[in-house]
């Protein structure tokens, strides 16, 4: 533990500025469940932190006509439990359900969530392992290492690190949007844009600029809200990351063709990953076990096996599977 | 007599908060340590750089070496001395495993600490390290060459009487490193008063440490007091003195003020010790029906370079059934970690694990139903001593068990149930044993003028229970109000404190509290039964308060054990006693569910049968199964503590990364006693539960999983690419 400057604005706009003014390195702090753990570790070490964590704009839930949206600064557990989201969208609160533990869910934000970083044990264990994305150029001890929870889609010779969290998955797959705001303004951009593979540059995770604020996630409605799911597959029932998880969201007609379809892959990516591909294969489609089980081998056909946890593409593909088997399910309801 | 349900005599004052475990206590003037630690896998300091820690503000103190008159060391518990391990940090430039102290740190705050010691740099040189039983450089010696006083059992002639049975069963089986993470951090305040040192530690063996701190610091053991009135879960992780209480007691001594540790999470999976990685190999001769003729067991089991931490396997597995031949042979391999040590059910979880996974085998092999051809193989006598067994309710313990849990149901073909949701439906049984140590005891009783009962014992209150044991005896006996019963165990002031582990803390306290009512009903002129007017008694007797103490041992013990317990000594027997073997018995049941696709394994249901002799406390008796089925499932389907051999330690050193069954992982747990007093023992009848609970469920899980796969599972933890 280092000392760090204390921030505590009263206003969105000022935390803004805050920012603005602030030291390199300056963090955002929300529910801190990330960012002191990092900080605890060693991994983060920022010279001041901004607590946005009291501001009541951000905490704003709303499920109007045409969009959800959710104040970066909602709590995990509010949004899980929220009724609409709950009837409507089943897979974004099911995504904050099966995450993290209850005591986390009340003290942790969506907004914080998104940026949550890794669980590779080399990144969090040490100085003494080495890490590109903690210590860039000291090397990935995860290469020849523990590897069985780390990345089968999107990794690169720098790093094989997952990214862990499930609530983006599910929001990837609604085509969900970011308000943020700067210096410069407000401005938009798809969530599935926010998130970078690691390419050479394991250090860079995010598009967000270092002066910039999540103020928002907005959710486009979509009729494929009711017929989804979020289904994750872990080593124990609650309180752990996914081995492989999957948000699936269908929309049936009356003959019982996919017409519209949604895959978010979570616990196998060094991203939020969309299946695009594997959406594909359904249009068209009946549900069934065989292209549902099809799709999911679409889904894992670029995936490169970990040493120790090559299991997890087979264990994807029926994770995607059964998640699009219930999807249909909760569609036909 | 059944002993009457009244719950936990604790119960107010835990689920209130007023319960004070050691490091609870914030004496004035109170300074924080913590440690830096090692980072390399093995090797030597070569310097360590301490400017930038001792710059820290609030920082008073930065330690990196003692010297051999100052601190000395402690002796390891298993060779004559106190501490689970015998190397001493801070006393060389040695680092013999990752995570080893090599500096402390005391600051006026916890957090100036924490800091400093993130602050500390060392530079090392490093020597070539194997942590794995397989890895290169890892040595091994054989268990009755290196430690003779721990032989391997042997009846008859085991290789020649395998060899010559018509079915063979070969199998070998590997049982994981696990650590015992208790929620209570390991921790300590201690504290001068004048010349006395007091030391607050939750512990169970708060004898251990007060011999040990005053040998290491050459102080008189009387000036010494240990006080560990309650602990927030041992598991074996706090049997023994720890390598800081030394070097926090001289830190404390130079500051003139009291100190305070708490180690954190991440460090305790290297300062204290855990269950070592080892290997089974079975061999099982039986006749065609399944009798048996010979078995042989063969074990590597993990220790460090500077212990020799023995095995005990074969004790119980030689003893499960009728066997004529049997061959145990167990070889230690030394690995760079820190000493391992006990963790619940030490030897007999494992060992069951894979004995018990074998007798399935044999089942399957010889066409018997698994729980008829445990009951086919039952004895009556031990037989590696040829000594009856004090009690042995072991085939009630199936049957009982059997008929509970529908087990006649079960179509015994692998992979042939299935349930509603296509899930995959096994059904397994295993058999447990514990051994049945007694240790000697002394106890202290009191009455008061105000009708209250006063016992201070040897025995530390882990959370199984023994001071609502102690209290419902002593309220029975007398006939008074439990509330009116005041239990002190735990402190040194008050009894010896000899380690309270191998669920032997029930079995030795009774005896002693036993004798001791007969003595204090004697001073207060009661006859030795019936309800006794404590107030008015004692106000006849014209003193104050009259108090008894009296010493017990276990059965055929010499009283020169005393003076070893009361020299800290571990001074526990059994479980062959003089005309008698005595061991505690289960029989567990489990049902698996495993699904169809992606193949998670579930357990909606478990049952324990146990013959722990009377069942001294109802309630915290059915906590102690429950606690140890949990145990057990989370021992087979869950936990293992991962070693990434280029480094050295453990890596997943976090109540997150190391994963223990949560709430939602256990569902039903059914349980039935016996409740025979084993009156052969002592006339309380109390044989130990605590242990037992969990020794045969994973086997049985392992079972239940192959009943329900086709699948052998020789490995634990099973995950769910093991039976994808
Ligand atoms: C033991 C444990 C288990 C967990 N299990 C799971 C799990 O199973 N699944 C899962 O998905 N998650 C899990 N988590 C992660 C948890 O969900 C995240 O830590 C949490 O959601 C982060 O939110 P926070 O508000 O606490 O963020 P903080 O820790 O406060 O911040 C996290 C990061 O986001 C930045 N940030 C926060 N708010 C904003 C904002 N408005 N604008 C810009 N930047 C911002 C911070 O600067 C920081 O870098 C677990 C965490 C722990 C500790
Ligand atoms: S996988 Fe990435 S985070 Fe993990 S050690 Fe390698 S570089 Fe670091």
């Amino acid at each position: 533990m280092r000392s760090f400057a204390y921030v505590v604005p009263d206003s969105v706009a000022g935390a803004v500025d805050a920012l603005a003014a602030a030291e390199p390195g300056t963090k955002i702090l929300a529910g801190g469940t990330t960012l002191y753990d990092l900080m605890k570790l060693g991994v983060e070490a920022p010279p001041a932190v901004i607590d946005i964590h009291r501001l009541a704009e951000l905490t704003e839930i709303s499920t109007g006509e045409g969009e959800l949206s959710f104040g970066a600064g909602a709590k995990m557990a509010e949004v899980a439990d929220h009724p609409v989201v709950r009837r409507d969208y089943p897979a974004l609160s099911e995504s904050l359900w099966r995450a993290a533990s209850q005591q986390l869910r009340n003290m942790a934000t969506v907004g914080g969530n998104l940026l949550q970083r890794t669980r590779c044990g080399y990144f969090r264990g040490g100085a003494e392992f080495g890490c590109n994305k903690r210590d860039p150029g000291s090397g990935c001890a995860a290469l020849e290492g523990l590897d069985r929870t780390h990345a089968l889609l999107g990794a690169s010779d720098a790093c094989i690190a997952t990214y862990p969290g499930d609530w983006a998955v599910a929001l990837i797959a609604f085509d969900a949007e970011l308000d943020v705001v700067g210096p410069r303004g407000e401005r938009t951009l798809p969530l599935g844009d926010l998130h970078v593979e690691p390419g050479d540059n394991p250090v860079l995770e995010h598009t967000l600029a270092a002066d910039e604020l999540i103020l928002r996630i907005r959710v486009p409605a979509t009729p494929a809200g009711r017929g989804s799911t979020y289904h994750k597959i872990r080593d124990r029932e609650s309180y752990a990351f996914a081995l492989t998880s999957a948000a699936a969201a269908v929309t049936l007609d009356a003959q019982g063709t996919v017409t519209d379809c949604r895959i978010g892959l979570g616990g196998v990516a060094t991203r939020p990953w969309r299946a695009t591909a594997a959406e594909r294969s359904l249009l068209g489609e009946q549900l069934t076990m065989g292209t549902a089980r099809h799709a999911g081998e679409v889904a894992f056909a670029d995936a490169r096996p970990v040493r120790t946890g090559a299991f997890r593409v087979e264990l994807g593909i029926r994770t995607v599977t059964d998640a699009l088997l219930t999807a249909g399910k909760q569609a036909a309801r | 007599m059944k002993t009457p349900d009244l719950g936990r005599v604790d119960a107010h004052e835990k689920v209130t908060g007023t319960a004070s475990y050691g490091a609870d206590r914030v004496p004035d003037d109170l300074a924080y340590a913590m440690f830096a630690v090692a980072t390399i896998g093995k090797g030597r300091t070569v310097s360590i750089d301490t400017a930038a820690a001792e710059a820290v503000p609030g920082v008073r103190l930065v330690l990196t070496r003692f010297d051999e008159d100052e601190l000395r060391g402690p002796g390891f518990l298993m060779g004559g001395g106190f501490a689970f391990q015998s190397l001493q940090p801070l006393l060389s430039d040695v680092v013999a495993y990752r995570g080893q102290p090599i500096a402390l740190i005391v600051a006026d705050t916890l957090v100036a600490a924490t800091e400093a010691a993130d602050l500390v740099r060392a530079r090392y040189e490093i020597e070539p390290f194997a942590v794995g039983i397989d890895d290169e450089g890892a040595t091994s010696v054989l268990q009755e060459e290196a430690l003779p006083w721990f032989p391997d059992v042997k009846v008859g002639d085991a290789e020649t009487a395998y060899a010559a049975s018509p079915v063979q069963i070969d199998e070998t089986y590997l049982h994981p490193a696990q650590h015992q993470v208790p929620m209570e951090l390991i921790s300590s305040v201690v504290q001068w008063k004048g010349d006395r040192l007091v030391v607050h530690e939750s512990t169970q063996n708060a004898g251990a440490l007060r011999h040990g701190v005053a040998a290491q610091l050459n102080l008189d053991p009387a000036d010494v007091d240990v006080i560990s009135p309650y602990i927030g879960g041992g598991f074996g992780s706090r049997n023994a003195l720890q390598p800081h209480i030394g070097p926090l007691a001289l830190a404390a001594r130079r500051l003139r003020r009291p100190v305070k540790l708490v180690i954190p999470r991440r460090q305790t999976f290297h300062t204290g010790s855990f269950r070592p990685v080892s290997r089974h190999r079975i061999r099982l001769g039986a006749d065609p029906s399944g009798r048996l003729l010979a078995a042989l067991h063969d074990a590597d089991h993990q220790t460090s370079r500077h212990d020799l931490y023995p095995a005990m396997y074969t004790e119980i597995t030689s003893r499960l059934y009728a066997v004529p031949n049997f061959g145990g042979r167990q070889r230690l391999v030394q690995t760079d970690v820190q000493t391992p040590g006990f963790m619940r059910a030490p030897n007999e979880g494992p060992a069951s694990f894979a004995f018990e996974s074998a007798v399935d085998v044999l089942a399957y092999a010889t066409g018997q139903d698994p729980v008829e051809l445990r009951l086919a193989n039952d004895t009556a006598t031990d037989p590696v001593t040829g000594l009856p067994f004090s009690s042995r309710h072991l085939a009630q313990c199936l049957t009982r068990g059997a008929e509970r849990f529908g087990w006649q149901k079960r179509d015994p073909r692998p992979g042939s149930m299935r349930a509603a949701d296509g899930s995959l439906v096994g059904l397994g049984v295993a058999v447990g044993a514990h051994p049945v140590l007694v240790a000697p005891a002394v106890a202290r009783m009191s009455a008061g003028a105000d009708g209250r009962v006063t016992v201070g014992v040897d025995g530390h209150e882990m959370g199984q229970g023994i001071r609502s044991a102690i209290a419902l005896l002593v309220a029975q006996d007398l006939g008074v109000p439990v509330q009116d019963v005041v239990v002190r165990v735990g402190d040194t002031r008050v009894a010896p404190q000899h380690l309270t582990a191998g669920a032997w803390g029930t079995a030795t306290a009774l005896p002693a509290v036993h004798k001791a009512l007969r003595e204090l009903r004697k001073r207060l002129g009661a006859g030795d039964t019936g309800t006794v007017e404590v107030a008015a008694a004692v106000r006849a007797t014209g003193h104050g308060s009259p108090e008894v103490e009296v010493t017990s041992v276990g059965p055929g013990q010499p009283p020169e054990m005393l003076d070893r317990s009361r020299a800290g000594l571990f001074s526990a027997a059994g479980p062959v006693f003089p005309d008698f073997t005595a061991f505690s018995w289960a029989a567990h049941f489990v049902e698996v569910r495993i699904e169809a696709t992606t193949r998670r394994i579930r357990v909606p249901r478990a049952l324990c049968v146990a013959d722990c002799g009377r069942v001294a406390s109802p309630v915290t008796a059915a906590s102690q199964v429950r606690g140890g089925v949990i145990w057990g499932i989370s021992e087979a389907l869950r936990e293992s503590s991962e070693v990434d051999p280029r480094f050295g330690g453990f890596l997943n050193t976090t109540l997150e990364e190391y994963p223990v069954a949560v709430n939602a992982d256990i569902a039903e747990i059914d349980f039935d006693f016996i409740d025979e007093p084993d009156l052969l023992l002592s006339e309380v009848g109390v044989k130990g539960l605590g242990e037992l609970t969990m020794i045969g469920v994973a086997a049985a899980v392992a079972n239940a999983v192959f009943h329900a796969t086709g699948q052998r599972q020789n490995r634990l933890p099973i995950r769910i690419e093991d039976v994808m």
